[in-house]
């Protein structure tokens, strides 16, 4: 996604910097950088209007006292994880799975095999909530079984649940990147008949899934909850992530309120999973 | 042994919003730490103060590892959320938008007091009210004496 960055100089510094922060962030701006000279603000190109800016905010009726000024810049997408994504370690999920880069020697690895390169999508394994749904997978019996991943990232949990047998399944991102990204990886694994699609969960026309998949994030979560109930038939599972050990009971009391189950719980380093049974 | 610190990045992200994208992106990436993980941690850890602006100091370490201490909102957004208004005023000294009491700009001094270049609270209220004028949002009555 295409990003703009509004350099912008204030004289003096404070309060202005704190004021023009307050403002821009009900302008479409996402995040903020400080220095002594000013801030930088940046937000999706698509999510700012500067006609609007000017108009409401300091940078189109400078206040007096206040000597301000600005340059935009647009700065096109790229891999900022590149970095990392060339010369990360393969994760090992106990002896059931290893995820590995093209880069890493295939060998090395036990049990089940999946290659990802993520470019700049979350699902590699080395976050907890991850390494957790795929050692979940592993202990269910997916063969034929319908599959949704909501929140699909690399599309690593839809990539495993196939290679374990899953029948039909999908997975869905928000982010246009991770939709390509996953259809690239499972061209790596060999497996061509994953759905992945671009948007949000109103993007899935299919229903009765034996089981769904997502990791996101509490508030996420909470408000898709009604709609997993929806997609999920009875009896079938609903495996969460995203969050900590200390938002596992909400998250479980909504979940029961929308025909939920809990079936068990799975930590590691304060990072949770719910394992849940639609009644 | 204490981990060798590799450099201080400071940002101010909206909560739950944390995302790859410039500014986030190239600061922690240029580092080689994995932006997505940072990410994901940092919006697990604001998803109820999700939307608002959220100071964040994160310490890389050499190992390309890294933690972070998210901060309360900057005193204008708390000021705008005492207000309950959304933004300030275009004319703040022509046009005032809304009025906030001393026991709200207190309430702010005291929560930002670590983070502003004073030492007491009063030195920290003036500033507050400052801010405040500067939006065109009037503090009610006069400064409280002890």
């Amino acid at each position: 996604m295409e990003y703009l960055e509004l350099d912008i100089k204030l004289n003096p510094v404070s309060p202005w910097d704190d004021i023009i922060v307050s403002q821009l962030a009900e302008l479409g701006f996402e995040s903020f950088t400080n220095d002594k000279t000013g801030v930088k603000a940046y937000g999706p190109t698509a999510d700012v209007n500067m006609e609007e800016v000017m108009a409401q905010s300091i940078l189109g009726n400078v206040p007096e006292g206040l000597t301000l000024s600005f340059t935009q810049e647009v700065i096109a997408e790229q891999n900022w994880n590149a970095t990392w994504e060339a010369d990360f370690e393969p994760v090992f999920v106990e002896d059931k799975l290893t995820i590995l880069a093209p880069f890493h020697d295939a060998s090395i690895a036990k049990g089940m095999k999946v290659e990802i390169q993520p470019q700049m999508s979350f699902g590699t394994g080395h976050h907890q909530t991850t390494w957790l749904m795929s050692k979940a997978l592993f202990a269910e019996d997916l063969q034929g079984k319908r599959v949704l991943d909501v929140g699909s990232g690399t599309g690593v949990l839809a990539i495993v649940a196939k290679k374990l047998g899953a029948g039909f399944t999908m997975g869905t991102d928000i982010e246009e990147g991770a939709v390509e990204n996953a259809i690239e990886n499972q061209g790596r694994n060999d497996i061509n008949d994953i759905t992945f699609l671009l948007g949000d969960i109103d993007v899935v026309k299919e229903d009765n899934f034996d089981l769904l998949l997502a990791n996101i994030n509490k508030n996420v979560l909470k408000a898709h909850m009604p709609t997993y109930a929806a997609l999920l038939k009875s009896g079938g599972k609903l495996k969460l992530s995203g969050f900590f050990e200390s938002d596992v009971d909400e998250l479980v009391t909504i979940a029961a309120q929308n025909g939920f189950t809990k079936e068990g719980v799975l930590l590691k380093e304060g990072w949770a999973v719910i394992q849940l049974i639609k009644n | 042994m204490a981990k060798e610190v590799a450099g201080l990045i400071k940002l101010q992200i909206k909560g739950g919003a944390a995302n790859p994208s410039p500014p986030v992106g190239p600061a922690l990436g240029a580092k080689g730490v994995n932006i997505m993980e940072f990410c994901k941690q940092f919006n697990a850890r604001t998803q109820d103060k999700a939307g608002k602006v959220l100071p964040v100091v994160i310490t890389v370490y050499s190992d390309k590892s890294f933690d972070f201490v998210i901060k309360t909102p900057p005193a204008a957004v708390q000021l705008l959320e005492a207000a309950k208004i959304k933004s300030g005023s275009a004319e703040p000294n022509r046009v005032k938008v809304a009025q906030v009491t001393w026991d709200q700009v207190k309430a702010i001094a005291e929560d930002k007091l670590p983070d502003m270049n004073c030492f007491t609270v009063e030195s920290g209220m003036k500033m507050v009210a400052g801010t405040a004028r500067s939006m065109g949002i009037t503090v009610k009555g006069d400064f409280p004496s002890n």
